[in-house]
């Protein structure tokens, strides 16, 4: 019916067009007054009187996230899927800006990465107002360049998912995509000399901290990050410092992208270390009691394991553990079982009192003892809420 | 610290540790931390009220223990 793709429409990412926007929205998009009223039937010609009416860009928004017309209009392009060069157009126009962050959007989810890169990185220079709806119904200033931005380098934009784009030193490498120029470049030609200072301040700032997160990881992953890096900075040598706007933004947007993967990277290191250190403070304990290697190899497996779960379970599964190791003791014959098994339980005890004694948050709480609560609290801290009371 | 209970009887039930003066955001946040989806994706009700980002977990009375609603926008 009207909600069909058009049947010539080629499949986009491997899909039907329509549901590169995901279920809820869609059903949100085809109850909607603007989409039943406006949208029906309407060619690519028509589409751009519609589009020239539109007055501001934004997700969904309200108690119940309703689209707004630019949403529908968005889709609509899905639906017809007009050719590249009407959408190209769309882009290239620059009288109505909205049509053109229409273009561009559309661009963004159908196009492939050159396409991507290619058409969109011109719009870089177009700093339009724009007006733009909030989630919660209010409206914000933004600029065409902000936008592109962010459809460039986040992988989520006004509540629709965008498809994976290679990053653009990768396409460097390969070749496809030359280094980037900026409008800018010219202008500050002069500057150059003055401008060497800087780049080695600001060289030595990323190098810094990236030897922190590079703690966890294994020398040649840094040898490949650290190649490309370089690679990366004798093309852009001479626009590095240059458009810093530009390029600053689309490093730190880079970086971003390269620091969330790496934050994940070093919270699961951290966390499995972390896990580690709490294993040999506890059987620290029982290592002296016991020199056994192989003991002390089951015992790690088996106390990973548990650990691994949740802390209730294993605190019982210990037990039924140690039950087993006194149980393995003796059937080694290995003298003084009973003064072993009194430590033992009192190990226990101290464990556990020491476990009830938690709920004193420290700093922003994630050196809890509790690791429960301990976990709680970086989550919490690294969204920026305070640590559990 | 209380804990609160979120099910979206698709087969998510998800238990999460905040504080009583967290807002509604804060818990989405957390939410979306444990389950995968994003924060804005995630609606929360009671019944048929839909409770609202800028309210503390004090102000509409959830306690320890108390079961909410999951649902996505």
């Amino acid at each position: 019916m009207a909600n069909r793709t058009d049947p010539t429409a080629k499949n986009i990412h491997g899909t039907n067009p329509q549901n590169l926007v995901e279920k809820i929205l869609r059903s949100k998009i085809y109850q909607n007054t603007y989409w039943k009223e406006q949208c029906f039937g309407l060619t690519a010609e028509t589409l751009v009187d519609k589009a020239m009416e539109l007055d501001h860009v934004g997700g969904t928004f309200g108690g119940n996230r309703r689209p707004t017309p630019f949403m529908c209009l968005v889709m609509k392009m899905l639906q017809i899927q007009p050719e590249k060069d009407i959408v190209v157009e769309f882009i290239k126009n620059e009288d109505y800006k909205y049509v053109r962050v229409l273009g561009a959007f559309y661009l963004r989810l159908t196009g492939t990465d050159t396409d991507v890169y290619q058409y969109l990185e011109p719009l870089y220079n177009d700093y339009r107002k724009l007006r733009q709806k909030l989630a919660d119904g209010r409206f914000a200033l933004t600029h065409v360049d902000e936008v592109i931005d962010e459809l460039l380098t986040k992988d989520y934009s006004c509540d629709i998912a965008m498809p994976r784009i290679k990053k653009r030193w990768t396409l460097e490498s390969i070749g496809t995509l030359e280094p980037r120029r900026s409008a800018l470049e010219d202008d500050f030609e002069e500057e150059e000399d003055k401008e060497d200072d800087d780049q080695i301040m600001i060289d030595s700032e990323p190098d810094a901290r990236e030897k922190d997160h590079y703690r966890g990881r294994s020398p040649a992953r840094d040898r490949d990050r650290d190649r490309k890096r370089d690679s990366h900075r004798q093309y852009r040598e001479r626009d590095y410092d240059r458009d810093r706007d530009h390029d600053h933004d689309r490093d730190r947007g880079r970086g971003r992208d390269r620091d969330r993967g790496r934050e994940r990277e070093r919270d699961r290191d951290r966390y499995r270390l972390r896990d580690d250190r709490d294993h040999g403070r506890e059987r620290g304990r029982e290592r002296e009691r016991d020199d056994r290697e192989s003991d002390r190899r089951d015992r790690d497996r088996c106390r990973r394991r548990s650990y691994s779960r949740s802390r209730s379970r294993s605190r019982s599964r210990d037990r039924k553990e140690r039950g087993g190791d006194r149980d393995h003791r003796k059937r080694h014959g290995r003298s003084s079982a009973s003064p072993r098994k009194h430590e033992d339980e009192n190990g226990n005890v101290r464990e556990e009192s020491k476990k009830k004694k938690q709920k004193k948050p420290k700093e922003d709480g994630t050196d809890h003892p509790d690791p429960e609560i301990a976990e709680a609290n970086r989550i919490r801290a690294s969204l920026g809420m305070k640590p559990l009371k | 610290m209380i804990e609160v209970v979120l099910n979206d009887r698709l087969g998510k039930k998800v238990r999460v540790k905040c504080n009583e003066d967290d807002t509604i955001g804060d818990l989405k946040k957390l939410v979306a931390a444990q389950t995968g989806t994003r924060a804005d994706k995630i609606r929360i009700q009671k019944w048929y009220n839909v409770y609202k980002d800028h309210i503390t977990l004090q102000d509409y009375e959830i306690h320890d223990g108390m079961g909410l609603e999951l649902y996505y926008n």
